[in-house]
């Protein structure tokens, strides 16, 4: 299970690369407008919204965090 | 019109406002109760001084000049955020285990606590930021110049001061206030909670003003479709053709590397992280910050572009729409925004900038020249640190202050920010490298961010300064001495690109270039393998330091050090923990390695790796000889291991080997053994006619009076045996040269039927001269099947033969029938004769196998059937003999059929 999430972590991350690069980028890249707005933008904001979406189901899923050991030996750090 | 003094005392009271929130939240931890301050929601707004006055007023202007590039700006932050997992979880971790206080402090301690590495990284940092803080000056003094207005009424007390001398008091101001808000004290681990806990409010404070103005927009502008519309009416454009070229590419990276490479990014995201499970928080949420953020910027430029005159400086649209509609309210709120986030990244920038300033160039100096007692009297190296980064903040602004006045014609804000960014980025290979790369070597490091500091301060930094110096613009023509090649934007020729482009590209390029080629070329040495494994391994290993600290330390001395570094109260409580874990009083403590290291990492914790390494060596005896030991014998267990893994592995294939061979060897002795046999058998085969004709011919020799008709019939038998050894001969050849599949053998699509007449015609002479009948009843009519004639027809003459020969029925008879089913065309050749006894059948095709219960009489080798067979495998069919039940024996032939008569050559 936690091999497949530090996966989808992964490909989350890499789709982000893609999404936002060209060639992918340049299919939105039309002359018209969508709401008022031109297409790209409208695209640009969605595929920031969708990684906000997606990277907030996934974080708090990703396998918990053991305390960083350096921790418990400082005293009162 | 708001007035010039209205507008300077509210940005007074609110960096009082900003004051008094830092004191109660210090107030708030330190007691403990800070629940709240340590909330993922406040660390994430804190992250948000990566929005400077560059968002709230330059990105307007970039939207207006270059459409959605700004956006980059915001999205390579983003693809940093959704991949914390891989990158900055790693750095947190690291850095609490190793209680990194910068990012010349990371690079320091991942390459062998080097001092010299941390004093370049630090000062690369100085002036790379440099721009940066003019950037933000520059924000605030046109702010107030744009809200103020030129009237001579609404100047107030700014009445006969200029730009310069605006910005010479706001980085006056700036310094003072960062002083009071960030050198107060020194904590172990640089976390000022206080300062985090202000960040985050005016975090707050700019998203709602930049919303607000953005709302507003909207609404004077009736609406997103009316604004858009309008705007493409009024000739502004809208749809920008190259969104995304070489600079989206080139501002994305920048940007991903800002976020982390920036001091004030690594100070908050990295240092001030109080928990990692916060990042889980800020993955989302600060994403989602940065787009609220720029939510509404692309809808003010170009509403900014179709309603403002001609000529207004976009980057203050924000300001200036409210006002021109007559909102100072709604303008005020605006320029606290921008000044809130001025002021909070002067504020966290300086104090990251002080700290490193501080650790890695001030620190070293006074340990090496100072002696140790110089600084007896118990806080003396705490009071020196704070002195030296109230010096530091002073001489940051100081370079902010020096780079602004330099470049002061020049009018956009991003360009600035840009020129920063790539500054800063040239540590990000060595922070990757830091991260995954066990190799890297520090004098590659040193040389790689060297090499892009110095190809970015020629091709990025000094452009800058092209209308401010003559010098510098003869320079950007022609090249230094007439050396075209070396024009700042276009190195080497490189001619076209965009500057930005250009200088990022050959910045990083050389930079990491040097990286990997330099680690290839060099060693590390003890202490940086030690650190390089405790980085690339960190969730791997306990995270723990090693305890190389073998050497004596007195516990006095130590409790020196600590007390000069951390302060009484932090040295004491140390002390006592160890002392309570070895259950002694702690005058009579005696430190173990264990915790000579931990103290090591406290000390860290204040005055960075290699500080702190350089102070505890000298203190510790033997420090540096026992780590060498240490290293060694770490090595030598290494090479050990590696040395008996090696002979098992050796082993393992040696016993595989010997296991192949000896099958091979059976497989060898077998086939000998076949040899063997066949040869004896030829040789058997041979032998018989060879005697006979021996014998006759001796006899013909030695008796003269013989007469003609013996010397006839002997003489006929000489032949028939030497034409039976010839066939013999041919046969085993034939035979031989089938089994290797020598023959040049050639299938092509036949009548079956019409070979099989043939067959049957040949050997009509012989079954009439043997008196036996042949019935060919039940014919298929025709069949085309892939076959070479020859080789078939000897087949079925063979079988045909051994019917007519073999049979000793009172009324022989061979009976021939074919026909064709499924695909497959079948002839069967039976006879009535005495069959194949039971015990026979699975010999009959072997070589030289000759029925038994048949009549001596035999001629032929018993090469036939097992020549025809291989014969028939050659043609893809088959040759089988078919159970009769003792009536007499039934030999069967199969081949596939073609399904036309132009099917190609069956292989």
């Amino acid at each position: 299970m936690r091999g497949k999430l530090e996966s989808t972590a992964l490909l989350l991350t890499l789709a982000s690369i893609l999404l936002i690069m060209p060639p992918i980028a340049y299919l939105f890249q039309w002359q018209a407008r969508l709401f008022g707005v031109p297409v790209e933008v409208i695209y640009l904001f969605t595929v920031w919204g969708g990684l906000v979406l997606c990277s907030a189901l996934l974080s708090r899923r990703l396998p918990p965090q053991t305390p960083p050991s350096g921790d418990d030996d400082g005293g009162s750090g | 019109m708001l007035s010039a003094d209205l507008v300077i005392a509210t940005a007074i009271g609110y960096v009082g406002l900003l004051f008094l929130i830092a004191y109660f939240g210090d107030r708030q931890s330190r007691k403990g109760a800070g629940g709240f301050l340590r909330s993922p929601f406040v660390y994430t707004l804190s992250i948000s001084v990566y929005c400077t006055s560059w968002t709230f007023y330059g990105a307007v202007g970039s939207a207006a000049r270059n459409g959605l590039e700004f956006l980059a700006i915001y999205l390579g932050p983003t693809v940093f955020f959704v991949g914390w997992w891989f990158m900055l979880r790693r750095l947190v971790r690291i850095s609490h285990d190793q209680r990194i206080t910068s990012v010349a402090d990371l690079l320091s301690s991942r390459f062998g606590k080097s001092s010299r590495l941390a004093v370049l990284v630090t000062v690369i940092a100085l002036i790379a930021i440099a721009p940066y803080i003019a950037l933000q000056l520059k924000a605030v003094t046109s702010s107030i110049q744009a809200i103020a207005g030129a009237s001579e009424f609404s100047q107030g007390r700014l009445r006969g001061i200029d730009e310069a001398g605006l910005a010479l008091a706001v980085a006056a101001g700036m310094a003072v206030f960062t002083i009071l808000f960030g050198t107060r004290n020194v904590d172990a681990k640089e976390q000022h909670h206080g300062v985090v806990a202000a960040i985050a409010f005016e975090a707050i404070v700019k998203l709602t003003a930049l919303v607000a103005v953005g709302i507003f927009v909207v609404y004077v502008g009736g609406g997103l479709e009316s604004i858009f519309s309008n705007a493409e009416q009024a000739g502004v454009e809208i749809y920008s053709a190259n969104t995304f070229d070489s600079r989206w590419f080139v501002m994305n990276l920048l940007a991903f590397s800002a976020i982390i490479c920036l001091p004030r990014q690594f100070q908050i995201t990295v240092v001030e992280n109080s928990d990692e499970n916060h990042l889980r928080t800020a993955a989302w949420a600060f994403p989602l910050y940065m787009l609220a953020m720029s939510l509404f910027i692309l809808p003010i430029a170009i509403y900014g572009l179709t309603a403002m005159p001609a000529g207004a400086n976009p980057d203050m649209f924000v300001l200036t729409l409210p006002l021109s509609e007559g909102h100072e309210g709604l303008a005020l709120f605006a320029f606290i925004g921008g000044f809130s986030s001025a002021t909070s990244m002067i504020i966290v920038e300086s104090i990251a900038l002080s700290i490193m300033v501080s650790n890695h160039i001030v620190m070293p100096i006074v340990l090496r020249w100072v002696p140790g007692e110089g600084a007896a009297d118990g806080r003396g190296v705490s009071r020196l640190l704070l002195n030296s980064r109230r010096f530091s903040i002073i001489l940051i602004l100081g370079l902010g202050f020096l780079y602004f006045y330099l470049t002061r014609d020049s009018d956009a804000l991003a360009p600035i920010g840009l020129i920063s960014f790539c500054g800063v980025a040239q540590f990000l290979p060595s922070i990757l490298a830091a991260l995954f790369w066990r190799e890297a070597s520090i004098r590659a490091a040193t040389a790689a961010v060297a090499v892009g500091f110095i190809v970015w301060a020629w091709s990025s930094f000094m452009p800058s300064f092209q209308s401010s110096s003559p010098a510098v613009a003869a320079i950007m023509a022609e090249g230094p001495w007439g050396l075209w090649w070396l024009r700042p934007e276009a190195l080497f020729g490189l001619d076209g690109l965009d500057p930005l482009v250009h200088a990022v590209f050959w910045s990083l390029f050389l930079n990491s270039a040097t990286l990997a080629i330099g680690s290839l070329m060099t060693n590390q040495s003890a202490l940086e393998r030690i650190q390089a494994n405790l980085f690339v391994n960190v969730f791997a290993s306990a995270g723990r330091g090693p305890t190389f600290m073998r050497g004596s330390a007195a516990a006095n001395d130590l409790f020196f050090v600590a007390q000069r570094v951390l302060g009484d109260e932090r040295a004491i409580s140390i002390f006592e923990t160890e002392a309570k874990e070895q259950g002694r009083t702690w005058q009579s403590l005696e430190p173990s390695p264990t915790f000579i290291s931990r103290l090591e990492r406290e000390l860290a914790g204040s005055i960075g790796a290699a500080s702190a390494h350089v102070m505890l060596s000298k203190v510790v005896s033997g420090g540096s000889v026992s780590l060498e030991e240490v290293m060694q014998m770490a090595d030598e267990t290494q090479q050990a291991i590696e040395y008996s893994q090696e002979l098992e592995r050796t082993s393992a294939e040696l016993r595989s080997t010997a296991n192949q061979l000896a099958v091979a060897n059976r497989q060898l002795r077998e086939v000998d053994q076949q040899k063997d046999e066949f040869l004896s058998q030829v040789s058997h085969e041979v032998r018989t006619p060879m005697t006979a004709i021996r014998a006759f011919s001796e006899i013909l020799l030695d008796n003269n009076g013989l007469d003609t008709d013996d010397k006839g019939r002997f003489i006929s038998t000489i032949h028939k045996e030497s034409l039976r050894l010839t066939t013999l001969l041919d046969e085993i050849l034939d035979l031989s040269a089938l089994e290797r599949g020598e023959r040049n053998w050639e299938n092509r699509p036949i009548d079956g039927e019409a070979v099989l007449e043939q067959a049957i015609e040949v050997c009509s002479a012989l079954a009439r001269q043997r008196g036996v009948g042949i019935v060919s009843a039940g014919r298929a009519g025709a069949a085309i099947v892939a076959a070479d004639p020859d080789r078939l027809s000897q087949v079925l003459i063979n079988l045909i033969s051994n019917g007519v020969k073999y049979n000793i029925a009172a009324k022989p008879l061979v009976s021939v029938t074919s026909h064709t089913s499924e695909r497959t065309y079948v002839i069967e050749v039976s006879d009535n004769g005495p069959g194949v006894a039971e015990a026979e059948r699975n010999k009959i095709f072997d070589k030289f196998y000759r029925g038994e219960g048949v009549g001596a009489s035999r001629t032929g080798a018993g090469l036939g059937l097992a020549i025809s067979r291989e014969i028939m495998l050659r043609m893809n069919g088959q040759l089988e003999l078919v159970a009769t039940g003792g009536q007499g024996a039934c030999f069967r032939i199969t081949l596939p059929v073609l399904e036309t008569h132009t099917a190609t050559r069956a292989g």
